[in-house]
């Protein structure tokens, strides 16, 4: 790929003022459709199985969803046997939303997570949670921009009942003991998000994820609800009639299965970028790898828009190793640049996601990015930010001046340079106004879902719906629990997928749900190497293997 | 009969293309519609003669002649008589009636309207699971149009009086198949077995006499009187007659409904029709669905699925239902899922039943998630003796029967799944 040489690139630039924007000369669509990774030749497949039998779908995805599961009957011969009412899959934002809105109803709930509770893409959500609360602004507004934002391709009611509920979903966080910016009479602060028409961002400094995980998780931790930690679902149970009935949790301390009957459950198991679509790196968590959107097609349930993802326009480039984190769009916000390797301002900064993407994504095509020794990108102004409003950095962005400061660059010295980054997932599973899916007794929540954001997703609107749909899926879970009655749970539903595959001839070597990304390695990773003994034998068994160690 | 005749045994009469007509009365009497009907309406004294030579059976899991209980109703006294057309259809793996149902309401209406012929009823009701909602609506529309029809005065005439054709939603639950509880459902109570005698022939709804069908079986009906008794003899395997619904589901390629020959033998039905085994894995077992689950194993794939044949290997063919199981399934993990149900099914008005359905829950339970003890299975094998034939209806022994069934075939299996003494270390 042709450009300029990272230090010979830094040494061309000079702190400015404003600058001029270059002329496009392509308009927004053939922007989109030249340079956007959803539409590169060739990423995509048809479904051949399943709910979305014909329909589009990007290649690595298509692998997971027609892919075999990795259990069958046998598997579950002798497990233990748990009961519950609501079983929420997912720790992470949704998931936590939903558990805790269950457990207030009085029902029983049980919460199974891959990771540890709250280590999820909600802490990786850095710009804040849409909420029409400005004088200048209204819900039509916020509902305007979400559907122009997703192509006019969203879901109608989901988008107006999203943006109805702003309002109430920060004054519900507030209550929850989650902190904002204010000003010094306490009024909320806001920013603008990019291609919205008003400042409409509640935020807390550049961490308002890891601020609301940090409220969600204690109140789980502080209500009745039941706790399973690095428990990833291999699969769901279904009943006679279709119902989803449970799941099968994989309990990785133990090495062993745990079946789990719920009357109904809720999925909130998050995204996918930890599949590296299109070879992009990513913003997401450990865990992002698509499991729920596997899970729920085996069960039936109908998705959409499995071809469009957002790449986010400002992950960093440079350092290598850091390559793919995520620099908020709160620094766009703020009225930073974006300048390719000649120093030329080639977009608006405050576009939509998908067309700052595109945009950044050219230039580097087309030999005007800065060359590093993985990969290419284009400047971050921040020196300038900087320049033009002093301390706005350490005051606004901790977590960005931190992360610099790991990679040995001071954004506000040097201008981070940044490319897009695979970030969110726009479609998912078909829910309805209470999150549920087409499959009765599973709902759905969070990234997983689909329908709210269209082909493209607004700064802060992933937040506002995890806590939106989380609490009217719980709320309608349970209130509208079954019958407590005999189902007989099984595992048909894979049988019907193993019988579509077969009858295809379909290579059925590849198991599913991914659970971990390809490099996941947990025999060389220290992190996790420990991770049997800690939890088998708690502290003391941590003391053995250190002794045993030294 | 040419127009019979398909290049395969597969669906030949009751899901064959000319029956399969939907709620559409003017299809179906464009084919085949009527004319067995025209028939029973011509001579409705010899019908039940023509249905014992036919040897025609219950469908519905007994095997019970069908003409015997009709000869019994047809010789009550004159007065209000009932049929109950049974589609509560609840049990574990099967789902035929619902296709008839659906896929062609007509012929069991009309098979209901020969035996009102035969035996005087004037109460006619489709007892139908409420869950079933497709199947409903297409015999409700159905019934709308045989009162429409000119044929329906004519049966009526008969008769002697106005014959009275209901849909009526069943209570749902599984109980509510039984012949008394369906008695005590369509009388508007809690569809609480009763005890027999008296039988409901003698004194059914409302103390009247009462037949009590189920929609496979009279769906043969005007089939059978069309086209003769020889016809309906020639349709069946190895001195058998007729055809049977078979409800094909568990790990095989293509489940599903299949219309064969009485008679045909599980090989075939599993391999022929079926496809095989899913991913091709071995046979392990066969649940044979109905009233009681039993099982056959892969030594039985020779056996001819009617009746007689399969209780001859400890197993009963139940409404039809084949629940195939594959190697890598646990036994124990699918007794207790069903006796299971049977425990949630229980209607509770027998203390045999009520707690004996619970303990035998839960001992299975225990012994599936490794908990069990000797003494556990011991008092498994207890219950089996004692529990049979405790309850008004045979709920309690359907539940009994998988489980000795499954013992009888496996029982290396559950001895395996115990946990074992710990050894005293000294």
């Amino acid at each position: 790929m042709a450009g300029i040489p990272y230090t010979e690139a830094l040494s061309r630039y000079q702190i400015a003022a404003p600058r001029p924007l270059r002329d496009s000369s392509l308009a927004v669509a053939d922007l989109l459709e030249q340079f956007h990774p959803d539409y590169l030749k060739n990423s995509t497949v048809e479904l051949k199985v399943g709910a979305n039998k014909g329909d589009r779908c990007h290649r690595d995805l298509a692998r997971i969803l027609q892919s075999d599961s990795r259990i069958d009957d046998l598997a579950l011969a002798g497990v233990e046997v748990l009961e519950t009412d609501v079983l929420v899959i997912g720790g992470g934002g949704a998931g936590c939303t939903a558990a805790i809105t269950a457990a207030e109803q009085g029902v029983e709930v049980m919460l199974a997570t891959k990771l540890k509770l709250g280590d999820s893409n909600t802490v990786m959500a850095e710009g804040g949670i849409q909420a029409s609360i400005e004088p200048s602004d209204t819900p039509q507004m916020h509902y305007d921009d979400t559907l122009r934002a997703g192509h006019h391709l969203s879901d109608k009611a989901l988008v107006e009942l999203l943006a109805m509920s702003g309002p109430e979903v920060v004054r519900w966080l507030i209550q929850q003991g989650m902190q904002f910016e204010v000003n010094k009479y306490g009024d909320l602060l806001t920013r603008k998000p990019g291609g919205a028409s008003a400042p409409r961002v509640v935020y807390y400094r550049d961490y308002t994820g890891l601020e609301m995980m940090r409220v969600l998780r204690e109140s789980v931790r502080n209500c009745k609800v039941v706790v399973r930690e690095f428990s990833p679902v291999v699969d769901l149970l279904s009943d006679e009639s279709g119902h989803c009935a449970g799941a099968v949790l994989s309990n990785l301390s133990m090495d062993a299965y745990t079946v789990v009957r719920a009357r109904q459950v809720i999925l909130a198991s998050g995204g996918i970028g930890r599949l590296h679509l299109n070879q992009f790196p990513t913003s997401n968590h450990f865990g992002a790898t698509g499991d729920g959107l596997v899970l729920a097609y085996r069960l039936g349930a109908k998705l959409r828009d499995l071809d469009s993802f957002q790449y986010h326009p400002t992950g960093m480039a440079y350092p290598c190793h850091m390559m793919g984190s995520l620099i908020t769009e709160g620094v766009r916000s703020a009225g930073v640049q974006i300048l390719n390797a000649l120093g030329e301002r080639f977009v608006e900064e405050l576009n939509p996601r998908d067309h700052v993407a595109a945009a950044i994504i050219r230039e580097c095509a087309e030999g005007r990015g800065v060359l590093t020794e993985k990969g290419v990108g284009v400047w971050l102004d921040t020196p300038t930010l900087e320049r033009q409003q002093p301390g706005i950095f350490e005051r606004r962005f901790p977590k960005l001046v931190q992360r610099g400061k790991q990679g040995s660059v001071d954004p506000r010295q040097i201008p981070m340079l940044i490319y897009p980054t695979l970030h969110y997932q726009n479609g998912g599973v078909v829910i309805d106004v209470n999150g549920q899916s087409t499959v009765p007794g599973l709902y759905c929540v969070g990234e997983v879902s689909g329908g709210i954001h269209g082909r493209n997703r607004l700064m802060g609107n992933a937040l506002l719906e995890l806590v939106v749909f989380g609490r009217r899926a719980a709320l309608h879970a349970a209130a509208n629990l079954r019958r407590s009655g005999y189902h007989r749970v099984s595992l048909e539903h894979l049988s019907n997928m193993r019988r579509e595959l077969m009858r295809l001839g379909e290579d059925m070597t590849y198991k599913g749900p991914q659970l971990f990304p390809d490099y996941a390695n947990f025999d060389n990773d220290p992190d996790y190497r420990d991770l049997n003994y800690r939890i088998i034998l708690g502290e003391l068994g941590a003391r053995i293997r250190k002794l045993v160690s030294t | 009969m040419p127009e019979y005749e398909n290049s395969s045994v597969l669906n030949q009469v009751l899901l064959h293309p000319n029956s399969v007509v939907g709620a559409d009365l003017t299809a179906w009497l464009a084919t085949w519609g009527g004319q067995g009907l025209r028939s029973a309406l011509a001579a409705p004294e010899s019908i039940i003669d023509r249905v014992r030579e036919a040897q025609l059976r219950g469908l519905g899991g007994s095997g019970f002649p069908t003409h015997i209980k009709w000869q019994a109703v047809a010789n009550e006294a004159e007065g209000d008589k009932y049929l109950i057309g049974n589609g509560n259809e609840d049990e574990p793996g099967t789902f035929k009636d619902r296709m008839l149902l659906e896929l062609s309401p007509h012929q069991v209406i009309e098979g209901a309207l020969i035996a009102a012929l035969a035996t005087g009823i004037n109460h006619v009701i489709f007892y139908i699971n409420p869950h079933l909602q497709r199947a409903m609506t297409a015999m409700q529309q159905a019934v709308a149009q045989w009162l429409e029809s000119s044929l329906y005065p004519e049966v009526c005439r008969v008769v002697g009086r106005t014959v009275e054709l209901q849909v009526m939603p069943s209570s749902g639950y599984y109980v509510g198949g039984e012949e008394t509880a369906a008695i005590a459902s369509v009388e508007g109570s809690f569809p609480f077995p009763r005890g027999k005698p008296p039988f409901p022939a003698q004194s059914g709804v409302h103390g009247k006499p009462t037949l009590i069908n189920n929609i496979e079986t009279l769906a043969n009906l005007s089939h059978l009187l069309r086209n003769g008794v020889a016809w309906f003899h020639s349709l069946g395997r190895g001195g058998n007659s007729g055809t049977k619904v078979y409800s094909l589901s568990g790990d095989v390629l293509n489940p599903g409904v299949y219309e064969l020959p009485m008679g045909i033998t599980l090989n075939e039905l599993i391999f022929s029709y079926g496809g095989g085994m899913l991913v091709g894995k071995k046979l392990k077992a066969v649940f044979t669905g109905g009233p009681s689950n039993t099982i056959l194993t892969k030594n039985d794939l020779d056996v001819s699925l009617d009746f007689d044949s399969v209780r001859q290997r400890h197993s009963s063919l139940g409404t039809g239902a084949m629940i195939v199981v594959s190697e890598g399934t646990g036994i124990v993990k699918r007794v207790a899922e069903y006796v299971r149900f049977f425990a949630d099914a229980s209607c509770g008005q027998c203390p045999p039943c009520k707690s004996g359905t619970y303990y035998l829950s839960m001992l299975l339970d225990k012994i599936d998630t490794g908990h069990g003890r000797r003494v556990d299975l011991d008092a498994i094998t207890n219950l089996c003796e004692m529990l049979p034939g405790s309850g008004r209806c045979h709920l309690i022994d359907g539940a009994v029967k998988v489980v000795d069934s499954s013992l009888y075939h496996f029982k290396s299996e559950y001895e395996q799944a115990l946990r074992q003494p710990r050894a005293r270390v000294v």
